[in-house]
Formats: structure tokens, C-alpha cells, sequence
């Protein structure tokens, strides 16, 4: 990079930028085009869910939730109603169990659609954005048939689900992945195999294991590192035992083991192991059995407190529920894997160009409603 | 000094509810024949909860961890971790435990956390590298509290830490320089609860604007009548 001191200049990306993925402000000192330091600045979203969750009753948390992370909603309702129900210790049937799996790995597979479009976005390709969009509507169709919305969905009750899948599900749900598997490749070999996004992207802000642990990042993004750490696996909640899927690791095969385009592959192959699940899953489900049939009539968790956590397409979600006995939670934190992920940016970030920062803030896959809670 | 007087409270609050009242009035302390009744009566209206009945003349150690030794380094899981923490912090720092609630949570003084902090990442059957989630809490009567939670990638186990500080001084040293997610975690901390972490290097709101007033998360928070000469409008009575 050289030695020059030229004149240094201060410069704000956002909070209004696309690149940005949401309402963030990077404040970064760059000398010429090489970025020296990266300065966050968030809380433009801010709402104090936790606030608002101290004055409203257990039920009434879940849409919250919702709109924390609005691209993985189902999943921000999984983590809420595990903790809740190791709180309260209760036990849903087979049934339940299958349907939330299934919506939670279609979730999955929609957020990372999203995010590797997006990532292609950033870096100038825009076809697959484009398809990428395309696969992840039949997947909001799907929800939007389930629980009528699309993007909020209220759907994970604590002890149950609000409706049982409607008839005809598990076809077009069959339909859809018949279709969806020929298109990941083709989603793969638009991006990952492109020159231009590996030069964009290989061996650019590298995340090396140690750094990722201490700075607690998780998800897609520390498999990347090199870590083989998902908590389907390691830490097992609802039935993720049962299914037979493999956790995909960076091996840093365009450069070196944590760059931004680990952190992509790594997504492309995941979408692929969640389509794995939901055919086992969907093949497995019991054909009855009543999704309202342990809701319990009030929520009133027994003193004390948890800390639970799942894995969301971005990392771990952890919650952490204070209880006093009432139907209102005394506190409640959530632990937002984006947030943790966010954290990293100067780290990896300083040293590189303007355009790197932006390849690199991509491959973090952020979602602002959930930093600023 | 401090838990022998909570031993002493307990038996004798215990003794108080079977009804011997005389144990209770021939203690010579003042102080702990005070606090004694004035549990007596939380218990009775049903505020407290009774305590439990403290094993006479033994420090927290007893001889079960040790037993149990041999079966914890094989098999690692919540439980054994927390009996091992607890073991191996009565030996290095002897003071620092206040309380340890059956596998749920060690309970520290917050004047040697930053050592425990580092010991705790460095020790070789510990291995906490990762700080899971810090969250803070607001307990009324004056307590706030600092919750960590731990987790080993290496040896796959967790832990609780707590750490209560009074409201009119809340003070907390930094562990910013050993989990770097602590930097962020703190300074949300801070911006909700007004908790003061020592040692921080860059401690400011994260959320919220520099010039917000208060702790919105404190239970006793008030909302500021008027933010940069803007009404700030008042919360409607439930939700619509």
C-alpha cells in the first residue's frame, strides 16, 4: 500500500445508500481511496423493542419479533417460542415440530436467496439479483398461503402454530423445490464461478477464526472462518437430530479460508442442505395431530431466567428472558447475530478500498431492524 | 465475613417461621436480630421466598466437586462446567464468589472481574473463548446487574456470570480487551442502564443519540417532556 500520507478525508456512507443494506451510517477516514478506519453508526431504526416488550404480555411479543429481522421473520418466532417453551418446559407434538422446521429452513433459503442476490448487487451483476427474487417470491407465496402474509408473519406460537398448513402444502412445497434445485446452479454458476466477483471478492477482508470467535461472530459467516460450528448440530433444539444434513465450512477455494467469497459460497451451499431438510422433513411429518393442542390457556413462565438459543440464516439468535412470575416479561434481551457480525467491520474492513468496504459489508449480510432492535 | 452472616440470618429466619422466636431474640447482633425479622415478615406476607436451611460449618466447596472429579474431565456438560468454575475460582480468588445458585449462576464481586475475566478465557480446561451475550438488569432497590454468558467452542460448555452494583455508583470494569464483542455489548449496556464499565476505551450511546437523557431501560425511566424543542408525545394508554 505504500507509504504516502496524503491528505486524509472523512466520509459518510449513509445513512440514505443502498449499499448500506438499511438505515446505517459508515463513517470512514480514507486516504485517497484506501479506507483507514470504519466508524458505525447505527440506531436510526431504533424502536427499544425491549422497552416495548416489558410493557406488553408474552403473546404479544411475537410480532415483534417479526419486525426485528423482517427477511427471516419465521426464524426470529422459532428462537422466541424455543425459549419460551424451555421456560415453561412445554412440549409440543410431532406435528408442530415438522411444520416450524420446514418454514424455518424455507426461510432460510429465502434470506440467503436474498443475500447472495444482493451480494451480486454490490459488486455489479444484476441479473441474479433479479433471480434471486424471482425463486424467494414462490417462497413468500408459500408463506402467504400459510398464514396469509408475506413478509410478517405471526406465525410460531408459544406451544403451537396459529393455523395448521392448509391443503395442498406439501405438494406445491414439493413443486417448488423440484423447480428451485436446477436454479440453484444456475444461481451458482452465475456467481461463484465469475471472474469478475472472485476478483472482487477473493482473498478481500479475510476473517481469521480467532477474530471471528472474539468478536462473536456466528452463522454462515463463522463457517466461513473455518469453524464447523451450527447449532442444528452442536446444540440440537426442536427435532434438528433427526434430519441427516451437512454443515458447510469455508475452505477458502478462490483464496483464503474467510474472505468474502467463503462467506458467499458458504450461503450457496447451505440453501442446498435446507432444501435437504425439507424434503426429509416433509416426507417425515405426521399427517395428524392438532397444532393449537398445548397452547396453554395463559402465559405465566415460573420465576426465573433462560438464555436460548437458535440458528438463524445469520447467525445465533439468543434470548435472554428474565420472568417474575407475571404475564408481562420483566426483561428481555435479544442477542441479534447480525448486531455481533456488524461489529467486525473496522477489523476486517480498515486496509481495503472504498469499493472492498462495500464487498465486504455485503458478505456480512446485515439486517439493520435487527441491530437497532 | 458476609456469607457466614447470610448463613447465620437463614438458620435463624428458619428456626423464626417454626416458631422459635427465642432463638431469634437471644442472638446478641443487633443488626442480624433486625434483618432476621424483618424477613420473618416478607416471608409471612409472601414477598420472599424461605430460605433454604444452610448446611451447618462448611464453605461452598464441600467435598461433592472433588468426588465427582475424575467423571468431569470425560464427560463435559453444564453442570460439570459450573462445578469446575466454582472450584477453580475458590482457589485463585477466594473472595470473589458471592453466591452460586445450583447450575443456573455464579454470582461475583465486581473489584476482581477483570482478572477472573482473563483467567477465565486462559485456563486450559476453561477455555471460555466466546461471551455469548451481556445483558443488563434492572432489579429495583437499588440493584443493577450485569449478566455475562459464557461458552467454550473448545470444550463446548457455558456459564452465567452476575455482577450487582448499586444504582447510586455503578461501576463494572471492562472486559472489552478480552472479548472484543464486549466493546459493543458494553456500550449498549451502558446506553440502556447507565452501567459504568471502567477500562472501556470508547464508552458512548450506541443506539440512541449522544444527548439523549436517561436510561430508557431502568424501571424508573421518565420519558424527557421535549427532545431539541420537539414535543415528545406521551404513550396512549394500551395498544390498538
Amino acid at each position: 500500500m505504500g507509504v504516502v500520507h496524503g491528505e486524509e478525508m472523512v466520509l459518510n456512507i449513509g445513512p440514505q445508500h443502498p449499499a448500506t443494506h438499511g438505515v446505517l451510517r459508515l463513517q470512514v477516514r480514507t486516504d485517497g481511496e484506501v479506507v483507514s478506519q470504519i466508524t458505525p453508526y447505527m440506531g436510526y431504526l431504533h424502536r427499544c423493542f425491549e422497552k416495548h416488550c416489558e410493557n406488553v404480555t408474552y403473546e404479544q411479543v411475537i410480532p415483534f419479533t417479526d419486525r426485528c429481522d423482517y427477511l427471516s421473520s419465521m426464524s426470529m418466532n422459532f428462537g422466541y417460542v424455543v425459549a419460551m417453551e424451555r421456560l415453561m418446559d412445554i412440549k409440543v407434538n410431532d406435528r408442530v415440530e415438522h411444520i416450524r422446521v420446514i418454514m424455518a429452513e424455507l426461510q432460510r433459503i429465502a434470506s440467503h436467496l436474498l443475500c447472495t442476490g444482493v451480494f451480486g448487487l454490490d459488486l455489479g451483476a444484476f441479473t441474479p439479483f433479479l433471480w434471486a427474487l424471482r425463486d424467494r417470491e414462490r417462497i413468500l407465496d408459500l408463506f402467504e398461503l400459510t398464514c396469509g402474509a408475506r413478509l410478517l408473519y405471526n406465525y410460531m406460537w408459544v406451544g403451537g402454530l396459529s393455523h395448521d398448513i392448509p391443503v395442498g402444502f406439501v405438494e406445491s412445497t414439493f413443486e417448488f423445490l423440484d423447480y428451485f434445485e436446477p436454479k440453484v446452479d444456475e444461481l451458482e454458476n452465475i456467481l461463484a464461478h465469475n471472474s469478475i466477483l472472485i476478483e472482487r471478492s477473493a482473498d478481500i477482508g479475510v476473517l481469521p477464526k480467532n477474530v471471528a470467535i472474539s468478536y462473536g461472530v456466528t452463522g454462515p459467516n463463522l463457517r466461513a472462518s473455518g469453524v464447523h460450528w451450527d447449532l442444528r448440530k452442536n446444540d440440537p433444539y426442536s427435532i434438528y437430530d433427526k434430519f441427516d444434513f451437512d454443515v458447510p465450512i469455508g475452505q477458502g477455494l478462490k483464496g483464503s479460508i474467510g474472505d468474502c467469497w467463503d462467506r458467499f459460497y458458504v450461503r450457496i451451499i447451505e440453501i442446498r442442505e435446507s432444501i435437504k431438510i425439507i424434503r426429509q422433513a416433509l416426507a417425515a411429518m405426521p399427517k395428524d395431530g392438532d397444532v393449537h393442542q398445548s397452547l396453554p390457556k395463559k402465559l405465566r413462565p415460573p420465576k426465573g431466567s433462560i438464555y436460548a438459543r437458535t440458528e438463524t440464516p445469520r447467525g445465533d439468535l439468543g434470548y435472554y428472558i428474565e420472568s417474575d412470575g407475571s404475564p408481562i416479561p420483566y426483561r428481555l434481551k435479544m442477542r441479534s447475530p447480525a448486531f455481533t457480525a456488524l461489529s467486525v467491520i473496522d477489523e476486517i474492513g480498515s486496509g481495503w478500498l472504498l469499493s472492498d468496504v462495500l464487498a465486504i459489508l455485503g458478505s456480512l449480510d446485515i439486517v439493520l431492524g435487527e441491530i437497532d432492535r | 465475613m458476609i456469607e457466614d452472616r447470610e448463613k447465620i440470618i437463614a438458620e435463624l429466619v428458619n428456626k423464626g417461621l417454626d416458631g422459635d422466636m427465642d432463638a431469634v431474640n437471644s442472638h446478641e447482633d443487633r443488626m442480624i436480630r433486625a434483618k432476621v425479622k424483618a424477613m420473618i415478615m416478607k416471608v409471612k406476607r409472601g414477598n420472599v421466598e424461605r430460605p433454604p436451611i444452610p448446611i451447618p460449618s462448611s464453605p461452598i466447596s464441600s467435598s461433592e466437586p472433588t468426588v465427582e472429579e475424575n467423571i468431569v474431565v470425560e464427560e463435559l456438560d453444564v453442570k460439570d462446567a459450573y462445578q469446575k468454575v466454582i472450584k477453580l475460582l475458590q482457589e485463585k480468588f477466594p473472595k470473589a464468589i458471592v453466591e452460586n445458585n445450583k447450575n443456573k449462576f455464579i454470582q461475583i464481586n465486581p473489584e476482581e472481574w477483570f482478572d477472573i475475566a482473563v483467567y477465565l478465557k486462559s485456563e486450559e480446561s476453561l477455555l471460555f473463548d466466546s461471551l455469548q451475550c451481556q445483558t443488563g438488569m434492572d432489579l429495583g432497590e437499588d440493584i443493577l446487574e450485569s449478566r455475562y454468558n459464557l461458552h467454550s467452542m473448545e470444550h463446548d460448555h457455558y456459564i452465567e456470570i452476575r455482577i450487582s452494583v448499586s444504582r447510586s455508583n455503578p461501576q463494572i470494569p471492562s472486559v472489552e480487551q478480552i472479548w472484543r464483542i464486549a466493546d459493543w455489548f458494553e456500550r449498549e449496556t451502558y446506553d440502556m442502564f447507565g452501567i459504568e464499565y471502567t477500562g472501556h476505551r470508547d464508552l458512548r450511546r450506541i443506539l440512541l443519540p449522544d444527548d439523549w437523557e436517561g436510561w430508557p431501560l431502568r424501571k424508573d425511566y421518565q420519558e424527557q417532556e421535549t427532545y431539541h424543542g420537539i414535543m415528545v408525545p406521551k404513550m396512549k394508554e394500551g395498544w390498538e
